[in-house]
């Protein structure tokens, strides 16, 4: 017995050592990944977006003015992303929630077969999916020809190359990414939880309200991110769907890195762009409750 | 609501009514029979225990009484008022679920003021209410944790106070001790036996645990297959279960056929012709062959010479087990394959494998089953 209890230690010692490594040894991978293609990228951005010159003769030069420019000449482009990133957002939260619920709680046998109907449009893509709003929003396609019919477009109204055009696109294209967070967290939902309520006098109202509701917000908070983060950025659909007048953000940023070749802005704005968007999602994280997310 | 609360004290003859009536309960799922025309009555202040194997449709039952399933058919009353069609949040009744259905994002105070909240009772009652109830059951001071920092026993008291706190007529405990482990679900027994003479409320128990009825109820109804088999106090149907059913679920029992030789003085013969006799009471009415049975710690052994008073059956020792409180003998006798007895070790004499005895028990403990 005691000898083997002296031997112990040294195996026992490495074990140890092998067990605290681990987790590290597990991040590795996506240490290095977040390092080479997010951090470095990041400075890179940060850099360029500092420099001034003629292209391809950009100087490193505190060139602060490059920030400017987003107040100075893209404001409009800023607001239209802005306002339709929160539109968007809003629009799917409306239709995403009752569509998770009704998969949820009502899908019964149905629930793979209706999960895999939200995913059928990914299998088409992306720049497909969004085409094929032009045609649904067409100037004399069946939408447009209802709403005028019932006056609520004018003789000549239209929806293509407006903004709720571009809207209804994000909407469209991010639809899944706010139903399936929702779904996921209404979905582990204890039913007796549901039951609990009733049977402390909750009418149905008052039990979703809560509890119910309460308890999906984790799946509310990620899926306007998931939603919200990427809409603010997007530039497909305001091209496709769009005028110049509905521009964002993101094609000026585009038409700076591609057409123009103005780093120096391009990055400037890109790196506005984060910011911006990350100082309006901590207010949002934190009023939401931060321990619902991580719970 | 105001309708629900004003039974109680306005109406003539509502307290000489039973606190729960169900009336030829049926429920169906498809072509199931969960629970097949089920008539009872529960009277004010009971323990009640409704006790069967899972599936037999006890929690179907309990289930009903709370509102969360609709019966089929039948009526089920509450203090004699018909509340078969109303929803839960309708009904003065609340139940302690099995997985305690705490709100995990509420904290203890909210999970147990949650029922006085719905029903708009004054903040500063509510704060006094709560802090009561968590003293009833002993939790005074974790006002503000969350339900998944407390221990299955401690959130198992919380449930409890939740749906305490709502003076309810009836509090329907589904399995509530299912997930504790042994230890504390014997505490909890006593525990809720406690706190049902403290607060003067009807509980009806759904366990699936005899030794749970046993222990806490003051009336147990056995349940098969959608149907209550016999009901009664926990010694009532110990003693006479009635049908091999009960006999068999509550404790073990020793079944044999049997005819009936002289049903006046409750004499029978077994398959041998040896005879035995029974309380004449017990027999049934003109039937010839019954099925009789003996509880195995009723069962004396002795020697084959010595000269014995009741039934004897003689047969061989097969095998013997001593478990501390007891010894378990089986007996291989003529008259049935084997005789399970079990002998507190009071006297010197042990028997071993081989040993010729006698196996005796006095008529009164004998009982009949169908």
């Amino acid at each position: 017995m005691s000898a083997v209890a002296r031997e112990a230690p040294p195996t026992a010692r490495r074990a140890t050592w092998r067990r605290k490594l681990v987790p590290y040894g597990l991040l590795l991978p996506g240490g290095v990944w977040l390092i080479v293609f997010y951090v470095v990228p990041m400075l890179r951005l940060v850099s360029v977006s500092l420099q001034s010159g003629i292209f391809p003769r950009y100087r490193f030069a505190w060139a602060w003015s490059n920030y400017a420019e987003l107040v100075t000449n893209y404001g409009g482009q800023a607001v239209n992303s802005l306002v339709y990133a929160f539109l968007a957002t809003a629009i799917a939260l409306l239709i995403a929630y009752p569509l998770a619920y009704f998969i949820a709680f009502r899908g019964g046998r149905w629930k793979n077969f209706l999960l895999v109907m939200l995913l059928m449009p990914f299998l088409m893509p992306f720049l497909l999916r969004t085409l094929s709003w032009k045609i649904i929003l067409a100037d004399n396609g069946l939408v447009v020809d209802v709403l005028r019919a019932v006056h609520l477009l004018g003789e000549d109204g239209r929806l293509l190359a407006t903004g709720v055009a571009v809207v209804a696109g994000i909407v469209y294209n991010f639809l899944a990414f706010m139903t399936l967070p929702i779904y996921v967290s209404l979905e582990k939902i204890d039913r007796s939880l549901v039951e609990a309520a009733n049977d402390l006098y909750a009418s149905p109202t008052v039990a979703f309200r809560k509890v119910t509701f309460p308890l999906s917000r984790p799946g509310v908070v990620a899926g306007t991110l998931l939603t919200f983060i990427p809409a603010v950025g997007d530039y497909v659909n305001a091209v496709l769907l769009g005028t110049p007048q509905q521009f964002m953000i993101g094609n000026v940023i585009q038409s700076r890195f591609l057409v123009v070749l103005d780093y120096p802005v391009a990055a400037a704005l890109s790196f506005t762009l984060m910011i911006v968007t990350v100082l309006l999602i901590i207010p949002y994280v934190r009023a939401a409750g931060t321990e619902d997310l991580v719970a | 609501m105001a309708a629900v609360t004003d039974v109680g004290s306005g109406l003539p003859g509502v307290g000489e009514s039973p606190a729960v009536q169900l009336e030829s309960v049926t429920k169906r799922f498809g072509d199931f029979t969960a629970v097949d025309d089920i008539s009872l009555s529960i009277e004010e202040n009971r323990f009640f225990a409704l006790l069967g194997p899972s599936g037999c449709g006890k929690t179907t039952t309990l289930r009903m009484i709370g509102g969360f399933e609709e019966t089929t058919s039948g009526i089920i009353r509450l203090h004699g008022e018909d509340v078969t069609g109303r929803k839960p949040y309708r009904r003065m009744v609340n139940t302690v679920f099995q997985s305690y259905a705490l709100f995990p994002h509420l904290t203890i105070f909210e999970n147990v003021a949650f029922g006085l909240r719905r029903r708009d009772v004054a903040p500063a009652e509510i704060k006094q209410r709560v802090g009561e109830m968590l003293e009833l059951v002993q939790l005074t001071g974790r006002e503000s944790q969350k339900p998944r920092t407390l221990s299955g026993g401690q959130q198992q008291r919380v449930a409890l106070a939740r749906a305490l706190i709502n003076q309810p007529r009836v509090l329907l405990l589904d399995e509530p001790l299912g997930a504790l482990d042994l230890k504390l679900r014997k505490e909890m027994q006593i525990e809720l036996k406690r706190i049902q003479n403290e607060v003067g409320i009807t509980f009806i128990h759904v366990t699936h645990d005899q030794e749970e009825a046993m222990t806490m109820a003051d009336t147990i109804a056995v349940m098969h297959q959608g149907r209550i088999e016999r009901m009664g106090t926990a010694t009532e149907i110990y003693e006479d279960p009635r049908t091999g059913f009960v006999a068999g679920f509550l404790g073990a029992s020793n079944l044999m056929h049997a005819e009936v030789v002289d049903a006046f003085a409750g004499e029978v013969a077994l398959a041998q012709g040896v005879r035995l006799r029974v309380s004449p009471d017990r027999l049934p009415a003109g039937g010839k062959q019954v099925r009789l049975g003996v509880r195995p710690e009723k069962i004396r052994l002795a020697s084959v010479d010595s000269p014995m008073e009741g039934n004897a059956l003689e047969g061989r020792v097969v095998d013997a087990s001593f478990i501390g409180v007891s010894t378990h003998y089986l007996i291989e006798t003529g008259a049935l394959a084997q005789l399970a007895v079990m002998a507190q070790n009071l006297e010197d004499r042990r028997f071993a494998p081989g040993d010729r005895v006698q196996a005796v028990w006095r008529p009164e403990h004998t009982f009949i089953v169908t």
